[in-house]
C-alpha cells in the first residue's frame, strides 16, 4: 500500500470518527499538506524517545534545567 | 526627506528635543499610507481619530510621539482584531486592551494602523489574507512573507519606521528576511503578549521589524515593558553554524551572501566559526508543527469545523480539518523531542554564543505561485521557510533575522540565534554586522520608494 494511500484510508476513518465534513478539495490540500511533512511525522513516530525525562515545570524562557 | 524615512530612534530623539512635531509626523505617516497602501495592501485599517488621541495622551516614554503599526494579531480598544481572517474557528474576538497595545501606548508610541497578516498566521509566504495579499516593495507580484506580511511590507515601503509583529513559526523573521529588514524574536515569554487569541501558546511571541537593529533594540525595549535592552559591544564570538541541511539546500547567491556577512562579522569582532550538528536535527520541524498546532486543538470541535466561514481560504479549511485529526500521539512525541531538543541546545550554547544560518534559503517567490527550486528540488517556500524558522520557537531561544545581500533583486538574510535571554547580545551582534558590512544593506531601500 503506498503511504499516500494509508493517509487516506486514515483520514476517512478519522473524519467520519470525529464528524468532521470535508468536501474534496479539502481532502486534497490534507492529503498534499500531509505528504510535504509527512516523512518528518515518520521519524518522529519512530524515534526512540522512551528514555527522555519529562520536563517539569516547564519554562520555555529559560534553558532547562541540567 | 520626510522625517518618516529617519530611523526610528532619529524620530524619537528629534520629537523629545523639539525638532519634529509629532502631530506633523502622524499625519505624513497617515498622508503616506493613504499614498502607497493602494500598492502594498500592508495596513487594513487606520483610525486617525483614535491615532491622535493616542498622541493627546502619550506619557514621556522613549517612543513618545512615534507613529508605528501593529499586527491584526491583537485587539485595540476600539477594533478587535481578525488574525487576518473571516473568523477564527470557536474564538469570538473583541475590541479590548492587549499587552502590545499596552506596551506601546506607555512607551509613548502612537499606533498609526494596523498591518495586514497570512490569514490566521498560518504561512510565511503572506500571500492569503481577508484582505488580499499585502505586497513586496521590492517586487510587488512577489511575496512579502508571513505571517507579519503587512509589518514587513509597511517598513520596507516606509509607511512607518517600526512595526510590531508575531512570531510563532518564524513569523517575524520571514518577512524581515524577504523585505531586507531587520526582526527579532525574543525569548519566549519576555514580550508583552497577553490579549492573543492563543493565551496558552508555548510558541508565539510579539516583536520588531525595523529597518536595523538598533531601531529593533527600541521597539522591543518598550515590548519587553519592565527590561531594558542595553546595548554593548560584542566580543569575539564562538559562531555555531550547521551546515546539513540549513546551509547547502540553500540557493546559492543566498549561502554566498550569508557565507560572506558572517566572515565578515568574525573579521570584525574576531572569534571562530565552529562546526556544529543540531541535536535531533530531523524532529524538529515536525515536532515544531505538531506543538503549534496543538495550542489551538480544543477548538477544532466537529461543530466549529463544520461551519467555517466560506470566506477563509480553502487551503486553511483543509489545514485546520487535517489538525483536527492528527494522532495525538505524534503532540505527545513532540513534547518528548522538544524537551530533548532543549536539552541539546542548551548544551550546544555552552560551546558558541550564537548558531547562525540563512532565515529563508530562497528570496521572496512569486505570490501567484510560492515555490522555491532549491538543490534537494523544487519545494513550496513554507515547507522550506519552517526547516530554517521553527528551532527558536520550539526551544524558546530568541532570534534575529539581518539583510545581508540581494538575489536576483530581492534581499537576503543571515538569521543569529542566541541561547535563552541573550537578546540584547543577538542586537549586538546584529549591529556589530552591519557595521562590518559598512550597513550597506540595512541602508538599501526598494526602488519603488528610494
Amino acid at each position: 500500500m503506498e503511504a499516500g494511500s494509508a493517509f487516506e484510508v486514515y483520514l476517512e476513518r478519522a473524519l467520519e470518527l470525529f464528524g468532521i465534513e470535508a468536501d474534496e478539495t479539502e481532502r486534497m490540500v490534507m492529503s498534499g499538506v500531509w505528504s510535504l511533512y509527512e516523512p518528518g511525522m515518520e521519524q518522529l513516530r519512530d524515534a526512540d524517545l522512551d528514555e527522555v525525562e519529562p520536563e517539569l515545570h516547564l519554562d520555555l524562557s529559560q534553558a532547562p534545567p541540567r | 526627506m520626510s522625517a518618516l524615512d529617519l530611523p526610528l530612534r532619529e524620530q524619537a530623539f528629534r520629537i523629545l528635543s523639539g525638532d519634529l512635531d509629532p502631530a506633523e509626523l502622524l499625519d505624513d505617516c497617515l498622508a503616506r499610507i493613504e499614498e502607497r497602501n493602494p500598492d502594498l495592501n500592508a495596513v487594513v485599517a487606520t483610525f486617525p481619530e483614535e491615532s491622535r488621541a493616542m498622541l493627546e495622551q502619550s506619557p514621556e516614554g522613549p517612543l513618545r510621539g512615534v507613529p508605528v503599526l501593529i499586527k491584526d494579531e491583537w485587539p485595540l480598544p476600539w477594533r478587535a482584531e481578525t488574525v487576518g481572517a473571516a473568523s477564527v474557528p470557536g474564538v469570538h474576538l473583541e475590541p479590548g486592551e492587549s499587552g502590545p497595545y499596552r506596551a506601546l501606548r506607555d512607551a509613548g508610541a502612537v499606533i498609526a494602523g494596523v498591518a495586514n497578516m497570512h490569514e490566521l498566521g498560518s504561512s510565511s509566504t503572506g500571500n492569503t489574507s481577508l484582505y488580499g495579499a499585502a505586497h513586496n516593495p521590492w517586487d510587488l507580484d512577489r511575496c512579502p512573507g508571513g505571517s507579519s506580511s503587512g509589518p514587513g511590507a509597511a517598513v520596507a515601503g516606509g509607511l512607518v519606521a517600526g512595526a510590531v509583529g508575531a512570531d510563532g513559526l518564524g513569523s517575524i523573521r520571514y518577512p524581515a528576511a524577504y523585505c531586507g529588514l531587520t526582526g527579532l524574536k525574543p525569548t519566549f515569554g519576555r514580550s508583552a503578549m497577553d490579549g492573543h487569541h492563543i493565551p496558552n501558546t508555548e510558541t508565539i511571541i510579539s516583536g520588531p521589524l525595523c529597518r536595523d537593529a538598533a531601531d529593533c533594540r527600541l521597539l522591543a525595549s518598550a515590548l519587553f515593558e519592565e527590561e531594558e535592552l542595553a546595548a554593548g559591544q560584542v566580543g569575539p564570538l564562538r559562531i555555531g553554524v550547521a551546515r546539513e541541511p540549513y546551509w547547502t539546500d540553500c540557493v546559492e547567491g543566498v549561502r554566498e551572501a550569508c557565507e560572506h556577512a558572517l566572515e565578515a562579522l568574525r573579521g570584525s569582532v574576531g572569534g571562530e566559526l565552529v562546526e556544529v550538528e543540531l541535536p535531533d536535527q530531523e524532529l524538529i520541524l515536525p515536532a515544531a508543527l505538531l506543538i503549534a498546532q496543538s495550542e489551538e486543538a480544543g477548538r477544532l470541535t466537529a461543530a466549529n469545523l463544520n461551519s467555517l466561514s466560506p470566506e477563509l481560504s480553502v487551503i486553511n479549511r483543509g489545514v485546520l480539518k487535517l489538525r483536527a485529526v492528527l494522532p495525538a500521539t505524534l503532540t505527545a512525541r513532540a513534547v518528548a523531542a522538544r524537551t530533548r531538543i532543549r536539552r541539546g541546545v542548551a548544551e550546544l550554547f555552552d560551546d558558541v554564543d550564537v548558531l547562525a544560518w540563512p532565515t529563508v534559503p530562497a528570496g521572496a517567490p512569486p505570490l501567484e505561485n510560492p515555490t522555491i527550486e532549491l538543490p534537494s528540488g523544487p519545494i513550496s517556500a513554507d515547507a522550506a521557510n519552517a526547516r530554517q524558522g521553527v528551532l527558536a520557537n520550539l526551544s524558546g531561544v530568541p532570534g534575529v533575522s539581518v539583510p545581508v545581500g540581494l538575489d536576483g533583486g530581492m534581499p537576503i538574510a543571515l538569521q543569529l540565534l542566541g541561547a535563552w535571554g541573550s537578546d540584547a547580545m543577538l542586537l549586538d551582534a546584529a549591529e556589530a554586522l552591519e557595521r562590518a558590512t559598512e550597513r550597506e544593506f540595512v541602508e538599501l531601500r526598494p526602488a519603488a520608494v528610494a
